[in-house]
């Protein structure tokens, strides 16, 4: 009977804590050099993008086609302006950028706990600083997409229940009053020249997404003054070689004001972050390097891009954007006005890669090619240690000059002279008296293939003609996506 | 020779043991008066019975029948009656006349309402019972060939689904009385009693070690466990010697082949090509071309290519399976023993490294030490290696094209072997299962053992008695996953070589302490029993991984041999939970008509925020029988009315979901590793679900014993269940305790047995059970999403949990005149071909306003039956097994919506549609490829009902045989058929699919086996 009674000294074992946890009501928020931790997590974030994600908000416009043929067929069909809600990208694309942006309010809401408890006050308002202009290009690219979306208040997901739908005007407005808080507190400097963060936002980057969705607002005046601030610092150049800007050299260059970065960390095999470039890669190629993986055949340059830059007498930037397949060649030379092709125009790129005929595609983007020679030794997969180009300074610059066209003025020199830089580096001779449409030409020839800028523009524009091509036929009420099936299950305010 | 010169001396050392221990209790025969002398037969055989006990009435003297069942006795003058009494047999008084010679029968226990079954904790009447249990016995477990026992139940017992798991060394599925917890949370599995030791699975055991398993549905019979009660409890008793029984040896074993059942006809090369040139794809027709390119052109049609490829052949294999036991027990007036080991080897059908293979050991002994004093000590040692198989082979064989062959000749850089790709065709991927199947190798071994000691003390002989047990359960798995590289060409290899090893352990310890106080005071029959349980669990896990080491030898294949060791891979888990538990039972019953049980336990453990958790319930019982209006009807020798109410929790559901932690986020900036951090803030706490079950039941014996009955009617209510409960916008959820579950439904067993002659019985068995699975509440929210956004599965108040949910198809459009006079087909653009949907609103649009429920992946009927025959030496068995009512989610068909240019099954292909009136089911080939066909519908869910022929066997049995002039073994042979006809209509391998989404469900085999079992 007494051993009935002594078993009841175990109770005591209730009472212990349970293991391996680490709760964040246990972080110490007096280390104040931990405060950087938040800020890199949504920087990791940032650069673990979802493969499809860039896909669904970059394939409409007459510069790229889906490529794929026979596979993610609604991809294919939303590229030719057929909508399904349900297809799983729309869903996919959505709940990724959300959780995008609550992690960045949660990690703001970290930093603040840092300030709070002693650390550096300018270190954690530039930090802030930085998760919102993170944020403001989750916010920018969903409205450009689907148009009213939520603004996420705080860093809980519920919030959305009472959250008011915002138009896409409101979203911009939003993301430019963001930005005007943000650039006081960040780093005039080139992202490359940041030592604590490399390749992190600065000044500029804030800059240039306050133009970005200015521009979308049609207010030219506040686009010509973010860019041109971006102009006169001085900071920024064109990268000479085009070719390899989009390539291992071109990483963290001087024309670049933000990229999702990636790296294999200079080893054959091991530890790798990557984006999943095999999407943009040949089905099929005898590469310079055996052995290097090939693609699924997707994003592919159209047609009317590629006869588009032949009419302009381009080689520079269309050896850059496009590779070609001799299925391609002869699709292209079908055409009576072009069987006299460039003779540099082949289905071997000048590193030696050699692009077979597949099934999917004619042409493969060349701005999302690796050449296989600078594969690290060891490494197999497309496109590995490559970084992923978001705003270059290109960009900025044809913004400014469209801005000027459009009636705005500026203080960083002429729109000949901004177009005439764009244009010099891609070999082309210099114009005078640039007009919106030459500018968008010049964008165009440029930015192709590159996140839908030339969709974007079109719908900015109306100008819905240049968006029906090849057997598409585009009408402004097609401008927006509808909102995933399963968001609407969720949030009954986007039904209604 | 030599073994029969070993046979007879074992049974003539047998045979001199029992004469001494003969003797002995002979010594104890004395007295005056006549000399009675006589024999023991057993009713049915006409075989006399050695050992049975013969006493004379009123006295404590007696004997015991010799070799040839005959016994001796002197009586005394008065002394009328004899007890005969024997194990296995009722016991049966003769008054003596005046002959000197008698001859007793002695009548096989027909009826099991003298037995005890095992409560928890102690042991009670089949008639005491007020609540719903069943017990299967060892004999109903040996017909299954199977490494676990639980499979061994599957139809057995009414209100307990069973769904196989087909690859080998996989546990079933069990569900006692449905799903009372949400699915997919690791959260539905019952409680395992393993002679006191608690586990979530029994995979270790091997059937031949169990005497008994008892399903304990209701919760007033599983109350005594408390806050782990509520999936159900099933316990299990190891086999166990029995005092005073001669020296049993058994060998049992079989060895047999699994041949994969109903395999899916996919479409042939003709059918595929015949889709392709249909579906409107330029790529998919030139896919074709390249074919009869690389391969050339099939001679019978030149428009295909001369490949035909069955994956599903090409990755099945027939698999062995046997299994082979020694038993011995025995025991005499102090000790009783059962040792014994056993192994049992399995291979999957999957023709790669895919089996399983277990070596078990067990000892169990038991002493009575003093006459107050019995100790005992139990060990079961199992050490199992399985190889997994590569899941994923199910799922690429279904969609790997009909166009490709195994092998490509033409594939002359492929390294180490030249299998085929279908990268080489033009597709987007490599297709070919084999170099996954060839170079991935998941082995684990498993080592479990169960160690208990107990002491029970007689403080007041038969009156009151106190147990203490420590029950110790130790496992050890060490798990490598080793993917090996190859080349098939750029797009379709694997670089480096990886291996994966993690290491875990449980460590479980549970020390009880019981007081058991049974009396009698007239009328009133009382058992009361109270103790303490103390509970320590503790788990560990340690994993990392090695990449590029050498591959050549497996000597080499280890992580420190590794060229790149990624530290983010390396993780170490650990969990400690303890538990202290105070519970007491009392059962009561009145002149043995007026039942009462009722027990309660308080749990406590450090898992959650609340500590304390009380758990009561109440049992009420009436034998009629045992009034005077029925008392002495033979057509109703016995009938028990039942009910029952009690609270049960489930401890299965995780203290807290979501994190409030900071979890480590890497990236790289600059070509430089940076860690960050993440936190997340959908963070709740949980508790334990709380079951409330109310059961009402009648057990019956009628028609002089020979149909017994039990019907049983139940409502569970799960309270507090963790539910998902949607995070919006970010594609996540948090469990959080706030739905209502019910389940309830209705069981009816029947038992039919009878002897025709001497040489002819049989018995007729059947089980059915209802059930029915309703959401009450769900914190407010009318639904809940789950499943996929393309698969979609939703719950609705009043209405089974994850429904499917989707549009109903009306038909096909079969000519562009019924698309001219729709206008929702001129809407969407539809030509013939597509589907027509239902216009579930009638608004005249199309859209997922119009999406229903589809059906439910839960059977709302499970029956099941047997049938057995004994002639003479001759046996036959007999079981059946059935369900209907639920569906299945045929997502393989569903995914060509991520990948539209794969295979399809044959049915599909053959009855698409292509022209008008080719089918008004299935949609064109084009069709299949346009998001409007691929919407969630009911062409995607199927019907799940199945009956199947469980089990057949056939046996002959060698009794009494002389051999060489030695007594020669009781020998059966058997053959079994396990599962060989299953008939359903779903387009898989199988109907049982445990969470109703088939994506790649392993096989479930037929097997065949021959049997033996040798007797010493």
């Amino acid at each position: 009977m007494g051993v009935l009674f002594l078993s009841n000294g175990c109770k005591k074992y209730l009472d212990d804590p349970k293991e391996n946890l680490a709760y964040t009501d246990e972080t110490d928020y007096t280390i104040s050099s931990n405060m950087i931790k938040p800020i890199l997590g949504t920087y990791s974030e940032f650069n673990n993008t979802e493969w499809e994600d860039f896909p669904l908000i970059a394939v409409r416009g007459d510069d790229v086609n889906a490529g794929g043929l026979g596979d993610q067929q609604d991809f294919a069909e939303t590229d030719r302006y057929n909508y399904n809600k349900d297809f799983w990208m729309y869903n996919s694309l959505w709940q990724n950028y959300y959780t995008n942006m609550f992690s960045a309010n949660s990690a703001i809401e970290q930093i603040v706990l840092y300030k709070e408890n002693g650390a550096n006050q300018t270190l954690a308002d530039q930090y802030i600083a930085e998760a919102n202009v993170l944020k403001s290009w989750w916010l920018f690219n969903l409205s450009r997409v689907w148009g009213s979306i939520l603004i996420p208040a705080d860093a809980t997901p519920s919030s959305l229940y009472v959250t008011p739908l915002s138009s896409k005007e409101e979203v911009m407005q939003y993301i430019s009053d963001l930005m005007d808080e943000a650039i006081p507190n960040l780093v005039a400097v080139r992202p490359n020249e940041r030592a604590d963060i490399p390749g992190g936002v600065t000044k500029y980057t804030a800059l240039a997404m306050k133009a970005l969705a200015n521009l979308e607002l049609k207010n030219y005046q506040a686009v010509a003054e973010a860019t041109g601030e971006i102009i006169n610092s001085g900071k920024y150049s064109l990268e000479v070689d085009y070719y390899n800007l989009f390539k291992i050299p071109g990483k963290l260059s001087n024309e670049n004001l933000w990229e999702m970065q990636y790296s294999d960390l200079g080893q054959g095999s091991g530890d790798n972050f990557s984006y999943l470039f095999a999407f943009f890669g040949p089905s099929d190629w005898n590469p310079a390097v055996a052995g290097s993986g090939p693609g699924w055949g997707f994003w592919e340059p159209s047609l009317k891009y590629i006869k588009f830059m032949l009419d302009r007498g381009e080689s520079i930037r269309l050896e850059t954007s496009v590779i070609f397949t001799n299925r391609g060649i002869t699709e292209l030379k079908s055409d009576p006005n072009y069987t006299n092709l460039p003779t540099w125009i082949s289905n071997t790129t000048r590193s030696g890669d050699e692009f077979k005929d597949y099934a999917r595609a004619m042409f493969a983007s060349g701005k999302h090619y690796l050449p296989s020679d600078q594969l690290t030794e060891g490494r197999t997969e497309y496109g590995t240690n490559k970084n992923f180009i978001c705003i270059r300074y290109s960009e900025i610059l044809l913004m400014y000059a469209e801005a000027l066209t459009q009636g705005a003025s500026g203080s960083a020199g002429s729109a000949d002279e901004a177009v005439n830089l764009v244009r010099a580096r891609a070999g082309l001779s210099n114009v005078s008296g640039v007009t919106t449409a030459q500018v968008m030409d010049e964008k165009f020839a440029e930015l192709a293939m590159e996140w839908g800028t030339r969709f974007y523009d079109m719908v900015r524009l109306g100008r819905t003609a240049d968006l029906s091509y090849e057997g598409r036929n585009f009408e402004i009420g097609k401008a927006f996506l509808p909102y995933p099936q399963n968001q609407i299950d969720q949030l009954p305010v986007l039904g209604q | 020779m030599k073994k029969h010169l070993l046979q007879t001396q074992v049974n003539r050392w047998m045979k001199s043991m029992l004469l001494l221990f003969l003797a002995f209790i002979g010594t104890a025969v004395f007295g005056q008066g006549r000399n009675i002398s006589g024999t023991v037969y057993d009713q049915l055989t006409n075989e006399s019975l050695p050992g049975a006990s013969v006493l004379i009435k009123g006295t404590t003297k007696g004997t015991s029948t010799d070799i040839n069942g005959q016994f001796n006795l002197m009586v005394n003058a008065g002394e009328n009656t004899l007890v005969i009494s024997f194990i296995g047999y009722e016991t049966t008084e003769v008054a003596l006349g005046s002959q000197n010679v008698v001859s007793i029968m002695l009548t096989p226990e027909k009826t099991s309402l003298q037995e005890v079954v095992v409560v928890g904790y102690g042991t009670i009447k089949v008639k005491d019972l007020t609540s719903s249990i069943t017990t299967i016995k060892s004999e109903e477990l040996s017909k299954t060939p199977s490494s676990m026992p639980m499979q061994a139940l599957q139809g057995k017992v009414a209100g307990l689904q069973i769904v196989t798991n087909g690859g080998p060394g996989n546990s079933p599925t069990v569900r006692v009385r449905g799903i009372g917890s949400f699915p997919g949370h690791d959260n539905e599995a019952p409680l395992y009693v393993v002679d006191g030791m608690f586990f979530d699975n029994i995979d270790f055991l091997n059937p031949s070690e169990i005497a008994s398993i008892s399903i304990l549905k209701d919760a007033s019979a599983a109350a005594i466990y408390g806050v782990r009660a509520a999936n159900g409890v099933v316990l299990i008793e190891t086999k166990s010697g029995s005092y005073n029984q001669k020296p049993e040896f058994t060998y049992s074993g079989y060895a047999g082949y699994q041949v994969a059942q109903d395999v899916v006809k996919m479409a042939n090369a003709e059918q595929f090509t015949a889709m392709a040139m249909e579906s409107g794809s330029a790529a998919d027709k030139s896919f074709i071309e390249e074919a009869m390119q690389r391969y050339g052109r099939s001679r019978v049609n030149p428009f295909i290519p001369d490949v035909n490829t069955d994956w599903y052949n090409e990755i099945l294999r027939p698999a062995k399976i046997s299994n082979h036991s020694l038993d011995f027990s025995g025991g005499n007036e102090i000790a009783k023993y059962s040792i014994g080991t056993n192994y049992f080897f399995q291979e999957g059908l999957l023709n790669m490294k895919n089996e399983y293979e277990r070596m078990n050991l067990h000892s169990k002994i038991d002493l009575k030490a003093t006459d107050w004093l019995t100790i005992g000590c139990n060990i079961v040692y199992s050490n199992a290696t399985k190889y997994n198989d590569q899941a994923g082979a199910w799922n690429q064989a279904y969609f790997a094209v009909p166009i490709m062959p195994v092998h490509d000749e033409f594939n002359t850089n492929a390294s180490p072997t030249n299998y085929a790709s279908a990268r080489s065709l033009g597709y987007r991927d490599g297709q070919n299962p084999f170099p996954a199947m060839d170079f991935n190798i998941d082995g684990m071994k498993i080592k479990k053992i169960i160690a208990n000691f107990y002491m029970e003390f007689d403080l007041v002989p038969k009156t009151l008695t106190f147990k203490t047990t420590y029950n110790n359960y130790f496992m050890a798995i060490d798990q490598r996953v080793v993917n090996l590289p190859w080349y098939i060409d750029d797009g379709f290899q694997n670089v480096d070589a990886t291996l994966t090893r993690t290491i875990s352990k449980d460590d479980n310890k549970i020390w009880d302490n019981i007081l058991t106080f049974t009396e009698s005071f007239g009328a009133h029959n009382l058992t009361i029993m109270a103790g303490t349980s103390f509970k320590d669990e503790s788990f560990q896990k340690l994993t990392a991984q090695g990449k590029d080491f050498p591959t050549n030898m497996e000597q080499s294949w280890y992580i420190s041999q590794s060229a790149n060791i990624p530290s983010e891979q390396v993780s170490d888990d650990g969990i400690r939970m303890y538990g202290m538990s105070y519970f007491s039972r009392l059962a009561y019953n009145f002149k043995d008509k007026y039942l009462l049980y009722a027990t309660v336990r308080a749990d406590g453990s450090n898992k959650y925020q609340q500590t304390w958790g009380y758990f009561p319930t109440i049992g009420v019982g009436w034998i009629l029988s045992e009034e005077n209006f029925l008392k002495g009807n033979v057509n109703i020798p016995f009938l028990k009315l039942r009910a029952s109410w009690g609270q049960l929790g489930n401890d299965h559901i995780q203290a807290s979901d979501g994190a409030y932690t900071t979890s480590i986020a890497n990236t790289t900036l600059g070509g430089i590793q940076y860690a960050g951090t993440v936190v997340s803030n959908s963070f709740s706490y949980l508790k334990w679900e709380l079951v409330e079950e109310t059961n009402i039941g009648i057990t019956a014996k009628l028609l002089n014993d020979k149909l017994s009955a039990d019907l049983d009617y139940y409502i569970r209510d799960t309270k507090k269940a963790a539910i998902p409960v949607i995070i919006p916008a970010v594609g996540t959820s948090v469990m959080r305790p706030v739905g209502t579950i019910r389940n309830s439904g209705i069981e009816l067993s029947l038992g039919w047995s009878d002897r025709i002659n001497d040489k002819l019985s049989y018995s007729v068995g059947a089980n059915v059970s209802t059930l029915k699975n309703e959401v009450r509440d769900l914190y407010g929210q009318s639904y809940l999403d789950g499943g996929t956004a393309e698969f979609r599965q939703r719950t609705y108040v009043g209405e089974p949990l994850m429904a499917f949910y989707g549009r109903e198809v009306a038909g096909i459009y079969q000519n562009q005149a019924e698309i001219d006079a729709d206008p929702v087909a001129i809407t969407n653009g539809l030509v013939p071909g597509d589907f027509k949907y239902k216009d579930q609103n009638g608004d005249d649009v199309i859209d997922d306003d119009d999406r229903v429920i589809l059906g439910s992946y839960f059977p709302n009927l499970i029956y099941g039956g047997n049938f057995s025959i004994n002639y003479s030496d001759f046996d036959l068995s007999c079981s059946v097994y059935g369900q209907s009512g639920n569906k299945i989610l045929n997502r393989k068909r569903g995914e060509l919506i991520w990948t539209a240019d794969g295979n399809l099954d044959a049915d599909l292909a053959t009855n698409r549609w292509h022209g008008e009136g080719t089918s008004n089911i299935y949609p064109s080939s084009a069709g299949l490829r346009k998001g409007w066909n691929q919407k969630m519908s009911d062409y995607f869910v199927e019907d799940g009902s199945f009956f199947r022929i469980q089990n057949v066997q056939v046996g002959y049995t060698i009794r009494d045989s002389k051999w060489l002039g030695g007594q020669f073994p009781e020998t059966r042979i058997s053959f079994t058929a396990e599962r060989p006809l299953t008939l359903f209509s779903y387009n898989g391998f199988t109907p049982e699919v445990a969470n109703g989404v088939d994506t790649q469900t392993y096989p479930i085999p037929a097997i065949y086996t021959i049997g033996l079992n040798v007797k010493f």
